[in-house]
């Protein structure tokens, strides 16, 4: 039992000030931005010009390489160079961007842009926003960042989710969690701190290049993710290219030049956002046809050609009603810029007969509540937070006998979690098989999209049937994959971490820290000891104060054993090198895993403690009310 | 591959100190599983050692699940089977009566037979399934508490059979 600390009378009682610094990152598809929540105010950090949005845009050229409105700017003299809309690429293969007429993808098998630069993979482009954001708050906040909650798309799959974790070690950002954007909109709003009963919450994203509908269940202390659904590749940007190839063809443009279409997607970009205010704009299309001077385009115009993909986001809506069973929302919180468009805000207010909130910048408002939780997850806790519950936006699953998929972990499952189903052979004799990891709601292999594939080998022979083979899988808590399977009778043991198949390798992300991304001027080995350091420190100080709350959990051998293992850190600890730190510090961790979960298992039982106790009081205070 | 139903390890009754049974408090089962994750849940860990977050996480794992299991009748009454002791795949193969048989043909024609735009009508095949599986779900009650665990198998795969075609789309439309 923790003892409650009392002050000598006369002398204050000390205050820990430090604040630790968490930033919230919202990494977008057109924009990009980062905040912070200092105790008392969410501050969007500008960049040296004063814009609080960084373009999601990097400009690869042969001598250097910029990021954001700096990057835009070549973007018509050199399209080739400077890169846009990467977010759409993450954790995505070749195959999917082959024929798209605005990328020209580098020789080779992976997904990556040809530059003056070199071949470069979304997840390096990614990763460059993620440092020049960094990099512009740093000199804003009062200290280092310790971490930061980085916000990806509810829909985003388990390869996606890896990319964007690689881009931010590529970065050198810690990440605390990835969150899901519209749950961030959301905790922006204060919502999660509202003491209604209970209430439902949509909350209906459409940004550049993603849409995603959200339903959310908030009740005292809790904010629950219930459904979600959406289209990874659907957003703002289609609207542009959408009446792009209506400038394109008012001017009879058959085969526009690369520099062509940049023209007509920026005049539409811009006509587009005009027209959220009037209901008629010119345009100057000289730069499109020297012999035409303007063109007149018409909100309704605009209107038509956006309806067919306002129209594929309410049936997502529908649809994502259905699977949550949900009839009533209480609320709808608008977020992503595209929600400036008129028809869009109308098309949303009549499809949930509501009028959506909208009073926080629908750009600013998932970096705003990302700042908020990454406040709270630093250690920066009142106390009273809802606890933000989130759920798996797909179903996973194995491929089995025939090219069916058997389903493990359903879609909308509460994460983290944990299945696990026994499998066996097909075949007399088999000795080992092939686990193919697949995401998706089809029934098909082929239907699904393939996340990983690895095999398990030393089955003792045996006939058909007869071999019990468990599989499990684990999400985490940022909804990330890991697998692995075990024959039950000889411990026969086979896993994987699943990554993006398209994405980086462990050792390529090595291989890039170590070439020193943004750390050129720092020394890395002092950086690597004090990190080593940290952990270290932080675990031997967590088990000495468990031991001496819970030592009665271990037994005399447990405890000397332990005991030996802290002995070691501590030894290795005074020397300058951080392998060695590190290894020490795995061998106490898995050595006090079990007390670790002794613990838990005694704190359970006080957890429910204080339920049935709360009960209590709240049935007594109903009694003597009058 | 073939799949087949997997082992749990954790009681998920004692886990929310609830009384194991067929019959739950489910308000109970909600309080106790929204204090376990408050107190549980990794984002209460952020920060701590990496061996508390690894068991913080499998615990909520575990709890998840639990709440899963228990809060669907359907999922509560095979994992009290599977407490028993029951082999369930055996069970499976011993397949159900008869008589439910005809009631399954029967129910699966009229599903066929329904017109997507008849809502009274799909009204009343819902009510009729549901009408049905109440009966399986009390017999279940009754055949697990008077400890008639092969009988109760029957009847949890008469639940498991209505309670699938209840979430057919074509009962489900809105």
């Amino acid at each position: 039992m923790t003892l409650l600390q009392i002050a000598e009378p006369g002398s204050a009682p000390e205050i820990n000030t430090e604040r630790r610094i968490g930033v919230g990152i919202d990494l977008g598809t057109t924009n990009s931005l980062i905040a912070h929540f200092d105790g008392a105010d969410l501050n969007v950090l500008a960049g040296d010009t004063g814009q609080a949005s960084l373009p999601s845009v990097v400009y690869y050229g042969a001598s250097q390489t910029l990021v954001g409105a700096d990057a835009e700017r070549y973007a018509s003299a050199e399209p080739g160079n400077t890169i846009a809309s990467a977010k759409r690429m993450l954790g995505r293969s070749r195959e999917e961007f082959e024929d798209d007429p605005y990328i020209q993808l580098a020789a080779g098998e992976g997904l990556a842009f040809a530059t003056d630069a070199g071949a470069k993979t979304p997840v390096e482009v990614s990763a460059a926003i993620l440092a020049a954001l960094k990099g512009r708050a740093e000199p804003l906040l009062s200290g280092p960042i310790v971490g930061a909650v980085i916000t990806v798309p509810a829909y985003f799959d388990d390869a996606q989710r890896q990319a964007t974790r690689q881009a931010a070690e590529l970065a050198g950002i810690k990440v605390l969690r990835l969150l899901n954007e519209p749950t961030a909109a959301a905790v922006a709003y204060g919502l999660d701190e509202q003491a209604e009963e209970s209430s439902v919450l949509a909350v209906y994203d459409l940004g550049g290049g993603t849409f995603d509908i959200s339903l959310l269940r908030m009740r005292a202390g809790l904010f629950e993710v219930l459904a979600t659904g959406g289209d990874s590749a659907l957003g703002g940007d289609d609207f542009d290219r959408a009446l792009a190839a209506h400038l394109l063809d008012e001017l009879s443009i058959g085969e526009p030049t690369v520099v062509q279409r940049r023209v007509a997607l920026r005049l539409a970009r811009d006509a587009k956002e005009r027209l959220s205010e009037s209901a008629m704009v010119n345009l100057d299309v000289k730069g499109l046809d020297a012999a035409t001077s303007e063109i007149t385009v018409s909100r309704s115009t605009l209107e038509t050609l956006l309806s067919p993909y306002i129209e594929r986001t309410l049936t997502a809506c529908r649809k994502t009603l259905a699977d949550a069973n949900v009839d009533i929302v209480d609320r709808v919180v608008l977020v992503g810029g595209s929600t400036r468009t008129p028809a869009v805000r109308q098309a949303v207010a009549d499809c949930f007969d509501l009028e959506p909130l909208c009073n926080l910048d629908p750009d600013q408002v998932v970096a705003m509540g990302a700042a908020r939780q990454a406040d709270i997850l630093v250690g920066n806790r009142r106390g009273d937070e809802a606890l933000l519950l989130d759920v798996i936006p797909l179903s996973l699953g194995l491929e089995t006998y025939g090219g069916l998929v058997e389903r493990i972990v359903n879609r909308n499952s509460t994460i983290p979690v944990a299945r696990a189903q026994e499998f066996t052979t097909a075949r007399d004799g088999q000795t080992g098989l092939v686990v193919h990891v697949v995401q998706g709601e089809r029934e098909r292999v082929e239907d699904c999209r393939s996340l990983a594939r690895f095999e398990l080998t030393g089955i003792p022979p045996m006939v058909a049937g007869a071999a019990r083979i468990e599989v499990t899988f684990q999400v985490d808590a940022d909804g990330i994959l890991a697998v692995s399977a075990v024959e039950q009778q000889t411990g026969a043991r086979s896993e994987i971490v699943v990554k993006p198949a398209f994405g980086l390798g462990e050792a390529q992300i090595t291989d890039m820290l170590k070439a020193g991304y943004e750390h050129a001027s720092e020394d890395m080995l002092a950086r690597q000891l004090g990190e080593a350091r940290v952990e270290a420190e932080a675990l031997l100080d967590g088990l000495l104060a468990a031991m001496t709350a819970d030592g009665d959990l271990l037994s005399a051998e447990e405890t000397a054993a332990l005991q030996s293992d802290m002995k070691n850190l501590e030894t290795v600890m005074a020397v300058n090198q951080p392998d060695d730190i590190r290894e020490a510090t795995e061998i106490l961790g898995k050595a006090s895993e079990v007390f670790a979960a002794r613990r838990m298992d005694r704190s359970i039982q006080k957890a429910l403690q204080g339920v049935s106790l709360s009960e209590l009081e709240s049935n007594v205070a109903e009694e003597s009310t009058p | 591959m073939n799949a087949s139903a997997g082992a749990t390890a954790r009681d998920y009754f004692s886990l929310f100190q609830l009384e194991p049974g067929f019959a739950l408090d489910k308000t109970a089962l909600e309080r106790a599983y929204h204090a376990l994750l408050a107190q549980f849940h990794p984002d209460r860990y952020a920060g701590k050692p990496e061996v508390e977050q690894r068991v913080a996480a499998q615990l909520c794992a575990d709890i998840n699940s639990g709440y899963r299991i228990l809060s669907d009748e359907v999922c509560r009454a095979e994992y009290l089977l599977q407490q028993a002791g029951v082999d369930l795949v055996a069970a499976e193969r011993a397949g159900v009566e008869s008589t439910f048989l005809m009631t399954q043909i029967s129910l699966r024609e009229q599903l066929e037979e329904l017109d997507q735009s008849d809502s009274a009508g799909r009204q009343s095949l819902t009510e009729e399934i549901e009408g049905h599986y109440a009966l399986s779900r009390n017999q279940f009650a009754h055949t697990f508490a008077a400890d008639a665990c092969l009988d109760a198998a029957r009847h949890w795969q008469e639940m498991c059979y209505l309670s699938k075609l209840l979430s057919e789309p074509k009962l489900r439309v809105r």
